[in-house]
């Protein structure tokens, strides 16, 4: 006897279909006995007892869900068959997952001999707590159900109660963005305060020396300087200067050119560029760019050519970014009313007059709102980095150089085997923090920029 | 004319240059326009070649004849155990492998064993579990070749190696065919029966469990956020939350789930579930701003009609707005959806980065997605993972542009102008 | 349609059997008529009659329109503006517009005016610019309001001054014709009393074409009137004549307000 959540939950949502139509019949009766009008329709008196014998049964179930394996092996624990284990570590956990698989169904035989004499009391235990659950769960379901259904009157405002419980249900929806921006506001401030207390903020911010050791944090290894700068170089520098022009010249050819037949074709192409996984591009990075580049700057003699180097990282970030610039610009060039653009022609422009000097001045906040986020993006871009610019943490301005950036090296500190508590680990959420703090900032004054834009126009 | 000023000579041969030299910028400004917009097109059709070129290989495998006979070598297991849900370790420890190994050296001379794959009698083993006859006559498999071989056989390859390789062709041991294994297994050290079955069914769980939380809690909350919501404090900063939320780096949400999921409820590691947590958490907001959009553009005369005949707000919405807005949202969710079938940054986090050289069976159970599957591989020192790398990108592409364009055609076909 | 006494010697611009057509919807049938030099010349008519149509296909600017086609012949000067030797930076130079709406550029009130005469090349050096765009601002009637604030931006004028500062720029590049698209219909009054005032004082150094709907704008500021009407030219004469003595029904219904 295992506790089946999915099972269970099949058959309450079938126990609350019952409990509808039930709800429906029995207030039609009443309404057809008493020779009164219903004041709801009777779906919603059904969907009042299905509500009540469906909710406080789910909650129950999530609950129980959760907490039973807990439950669970205390039982068994105190039976005098787990005497044997050993007193903590990895051993013993994998003796009780043993047993626990072997119990539940979920493997034929127990693979480490230890686990066999748990076997018995897990199986015990496991369907001790869940006849108590699935007791506990059904009574909960009745009881709700009897509860709504003896309410049911032809005069009951089942309707106004029903939509009470969705504008609920729509109002918590909401809240969950706020509660996942608590959750990564309060994770990353949290970790980032221990690691802060091992070392200073300042060496953070400051330091410029990045060489984090596992075990005691030794002092001034957490330099965050070349990190950053790596970032700014990457994502800021050269994949802005591959995206800006590339993406601004094509915005402003599709919008002002191209006959709107090539517009048709043209856009979705530059839709599919955006949607090509950034794991496709930092293998497409790694694979082609990276070995040209390198041969490229081995023939120009440049001293330090990695195959791991900042410009393919960045080249192909750019490449990335350019649909994203290029729907910022055509967005906001569109937005320049078209008056402006008949005045200057009037006058004797030529388009590319009108384009450089009336459209992209006219447009520039939007655009600027656009590159904000651009370079947010950029830098926040992850699988690109790790796959091609390296882990090595250089100052230097050498584009042909390996350099690392905060996205690499958080990927860096998590991945290997560490005590989560340990410097190293920690220090991923202080990057993490800085990372999220710089992005909020780029996205909040970009969005403000775009905005205001937006409404000068309207 | 009363003109204070002598009227512009237009025809003047300075005049004439000038304007001659501005449509000449005129010309090359176009010509830039056209050139940045071709340059994205060919970094796009470049990248597509060189996948395709490199994945196209990866979706065959070399092939070698070998005949077991096991008369001659018998594998001394009990027929009835075969049905065993332990067969697998049992025709192991029978040692099939040495038979394997053995018949190879018999038919293809000094160092058969190597032109084969070590895994090729997991393929024997296979084929013997559906037909235990095999076991009593002799048989020629079609064993996957070992890596160094199938590179060789495919690419070409020169000194020894290649000499080889010619003699195998010429004896007619060699063939090379569509290789099953990579659609139907999962991570494996070896590229001979490596495979991304395991890495699709997790991407599948995960993007599933995201999209059963994401879309309902994202269009309820558009919906109120569009419908109901008051104009104050909070609901300014539920929208500045979306709004930063969908600008947020993926990877913060690794460490989000990282810290809450995993240290903190105690998920399981490494699962579809908590993946599946993770992303939806990550395209949620996308939804929601997709949603509003949708529901922005049913027109108000549609509300007040409705309200019009006595309809509840609630009914208002349910009944007449959110079904004229539904081809909107849907359009918005499936390329978010996308976005993250795409992710890999958050989970590389979460654990998914692990090997894991089984089928995931559950939500709970450890398993990667078709991204990190890419990104393994790509780490991947054996170059027989080079084609399978870009092969796993094809399938994730194809995947990924059927979904966009199923969007598309969404958009295309609901597209209503009020 | 009558235009016996109505024979301009030399004719600015000259319009002879012009059709302009959207796509495959025809906007203007047929249309002949003559721009003289020194004249005031309102174009009147219902809204969506094709007097703006016409108008602007007299400087092409319904060339920037993807749809549009023009037929018939448009002379400047006896130069036909659609013959391929035609350059249409230089045809838009001599012809000038000016819009329904105020459309100054972002730019400050010195740039809005200089945009022109830069980009034409009319100026040699910036004291050139300063006296062609003092005298712009001059003749627009705007320069004792704005010359000590020629850095601000243009958008923040009022928006009767930022017409003048429209026509202002349009005057900048020196122009022959100068047309009006309803300069004064997203205009106030008073706004409106100093573009007509001004209209009064340009006429003679430019020809000058207005399109309006208001017949009382149109009596005042206009010496020939041509009323549109369904994309057709109904008749063309002397204000005075049209106003006082119409030869068409359809225009004496529609001056004596039957319709429009």
């Amino acid at each position: 006897m295992t506790f089946n959540a999915a099972a269970l939950l099949l058959l309450i949502l079938g126990l609350a279909l019952i409990g509808w139509l039930a709800g429906r019949a029995r207030s039609a009766m009443l309404a057809g006995r008493a020779g009164r009008k219903l004041h709801s329709r009777p779906q919603y008196h059904g969907w009042y007892v299905a509500l009540w014998l469906f909710a406080p049964a789910a909650i129950f179930l999530a609950v129980w869900t959760s907490a039973s394996p807990a439950l669970i092996t205390n039982q068994v624990l105190t039976t005098p068959a787990a005497e044997s284990l050993p007193a903590f570590g990895f051993e013993r956990g994998a003796i009780l997952s043993d047993a626990r698989s072997v119990a539940q169904g979920q493997q034929a035989a127990v693979r480490l001999p230890a686990a066999a004499p748990l076997v018995k009391p897990y199986a015990e235990a496991t369907a001790h707590y869940a006849w108590i659950g699935i007791a506990a769960m059904l009574a909960l379901a009745l009881a709700g159900g009897a509860y709504a259904f003896t309410r049911i009157r032809p005069e009951f405002r089942a309707r106004t109660r029903v939509e009470r419980i969705v504008m609920l249900l729509l109002l918590l929806a909401s809240l969950v963005a706020i509660l996942t921006t608590f959750g990564i506001v309060l994770s990353l401030l949290f970790e980032s305060l221990r690691f802060f207390s091992l070392v200073p903020v300042s060496e953070l911010l400051f330091g410029t020396y990045w060489n984090p050791q596992s075990g005691a944090p030794v002092a001034d290894t957490f330099g965050g300087i070349p990190l950053f700068w790596g970032t700014v170089l990457i994502g800021a520098i050269i994949a802005m200067l591959v995206a800006i022009p590339i993406g601004m010249m094509s915005a402003v050819y599709l919008t002002q050119y191209a006959a709107p037949r090539v517009r048709r074709w043209v856009k979705p192409c530059l839709e599919i560029l955006a949607g090509v996984p950034t794991v496709v591009y930092g293998y497409f990075a790694a694979l082609t760019v990276a070995p040209a580049l390198r041969n490229f700057a081995v023939m120009l003699g440049v001293p330090n050519a990695s195959t791991e180097s900042a410009l393919a990282a960045g080249i192909v970030m750019g490449v990335m970014i350019i649909p994203f610039v290029s729907s910022m610009a055509d967005d906001s060039i569109n937005a320049v009313p078209q008056a402006m653009r008949d005045g200057s022609l009037a006058l004797g422009a030529t388009p590319n007059e009108t384009i450089r000097q009336v459209l992209i001045p006219a447009a520039l906040p939007g655009v600027m709102g656009g590159i904000l986020l651009a370079v947010s993006r950029a830098i926040g871009e992850t699988m690109i980095v790790v796959m091609a610019a390296g882990l090595s943490a250089n100052l230097t301005a050498n584009p042909f150089a390996s350099v690392t950036t905060v996205t690499a090296q958080i990927v860096k500190l998590l991945t290997g085997d560490q005590e989560f508590d340990s410097a190293k680990t920690l220090a991923a959420f202080a990057l993490g923090l800085v990372l999220f703090l710089v992005t909020l900032l780029l996205n909040i004054v970009a969005l403000r920029i775009v905005k205001k834009y937006r409404e000068a126009y309207e | 004319m009363n003109r204070d000023t002598a009227p512009t000579d237009w025809n003047a041969p300075a005049m004439q240059s000038r304007i001659a030299r501005r449509y000449a910028a005129e010309r090359r400004f176009k010509a830039l326009g056209l050139g940045a917009v071709l340059l994205s097109g060919l970094f796009l059709a470049f990248l597509l070649f060189v996948m395709v070129g490199n994945g196209a290989r990866g979706f065959t495998y070399t092939h070698v004849a070998v005949p077991i006979d096991f008369k001659a070598t018998p594998l001394t297991v009990d027929a009835s155990r075969l049905d065993d849900p332990d067969a697998d370790q049992v025709i192991a420890n029978a040692g099939l492998s040495d038979i394997v190994a053995f018949a190879a050296g018999e038919a293809l001379g000094e160092g058969g064993s190597d032109v084969i794959s070590e895994n090729a009698w997991k393929e024997v083993r296979t084929a013997i579990k559906a037909d235990p006859d095999l076991l009593t006559g002799k048989t020629v498999f079609e064993l996957p070749a070992s890596s160094r071989i199938d590179i060789a056989a495919k690419e070409g390859a020169k000194g020894e190696l290649g000499a080889r390789v010619a003699a195998l062709k010429a004896n007619g041991r060699l063939s090379t065919g569509i290789h099953w294994p990579f659609f139907r297994n999962a991570d494996a050290t070896d590229p001979a029966v490596a495979g991304i079955w395991g890495a699709l069914k997790g991407s599948v769980l995960t993007i599933v469990i995201a999209f059963l939380i994401a879309f309902p809690t994202g269009v309820l909350a558009a919906l109120y956020l569009e419908e109901y919501a008051p104009k104050n404090r909070w609901t300014d900063l539920i929208e500045v939350s979306i709004n930063n939320l969908a600008a947020v780096p993926s990877i913060i949400f690794g460490l989000l789930a990282l810290a809450v999921f995993i240290n903190w409820f105690g998920l399981c590691q490494a699962s579809a579930l908590v993946g599946g947590l993770t992303l939806a958490l990550m395209t949620m907001p996308v939804i929601v701003i997709a949603a509003r959009n949708a529901i922005k553009a049913v027109p108000p005369s549609i509300r007040d009609a409705a309200l019009g005949v006595g309809a509840s707000p609630v009914q208002v919405v349910f009944h007449h707005v959110l079904p004229l807005a539904l081809p909107g949202i849907l359009t918005g969710t499936i390329i978010g959806m996308a976005r993250a079938l795409g992710e890999t940054a958050p989970l590389l986090l979460i654990g998914m980065r692990a090997f894991i050289g089984d089928v995931p069976n559950g939500i709970c159970s450890p398993s990667t997605v078709l991204p990190m599957q890419i990104f393994l591989w790509s780490d991947e020192v054996d170059r027989g993972f080079v084609e399978k790398t870009s092969a796993a990108i094809i399938v994730l592409l194809i995947l990924l542009l059927s979904m966009n364009a199923l969007a598309i055609y969404l958009r295309n076909k609901f597209e209503k102008r009020w | 349609m009558t235009q016996d006494d109505l024979t301009i010697a030399d004719p600015k611009m000259k319009a002879e059997g012009v059709d302009v057509f959207y796509g495959d919807k025809q906007a203007i049938k047929d249309v002949s008529i003559d721009v003289g030099t020194d004249l005031v010349t309102a174009f009147i008519g219902p809204s969506g009659c094709g007097k703006s149509t016409f108008l602007r296909s007299l400087n092409r600017m319904n060339d920037t329109v993807a749809s549009a086609r023009v037929t018939g012949r448009i002379t400047l000067d006896g130069e036909d503006i659609y013959a391929p030797s035609m350059d249409v930076v230089q045809l838009r130079a001599r012809v000038g517009m000016v819009f329904q709406k105020p459309n100054p550029f972002p730019k400050s009130i010195y740039d809005n005016v200089a945009y022109g005469p830069r980009i034409h090349g009319l100026a040699a050096a910036k004291a050139d610019l300063d006296s062609i765009v003092e005298r712009a601002l001059v003749r627009a009637g705007l320069w004792d309001e704005v010359k000590d604030r020629l850095g601000e931006s243009g958008t923040a004028l009022s928006g009767g001054q930022q017409q003048r500062l429209c026509i202002a720029r349009a005057i900048a590049v020196d122009p022959e014709v100068i047309l009006m698209d309803e300069p004064c219909s997203a205009l106030d009054p008073i706004a409106t009393a100093k573009i007509e005032e001004l209209i009064h004082e340009l006429r003679g150094k430019y020809a000058i074409v207005i399109v309006t709907h208001n017949m009382q704008q149109a009596a005042r500021v206009s010496q020939r009137t041509a009323f549109f009407h369904l994309g057709t030219l109904v008749e063309y004469g002397k204000t005075t004549d049209i106003f006082t003595n119409p030869k068409q029904d359809r225009t004496k219904d529609y001056i004596t307000g039957r319709y429009g």
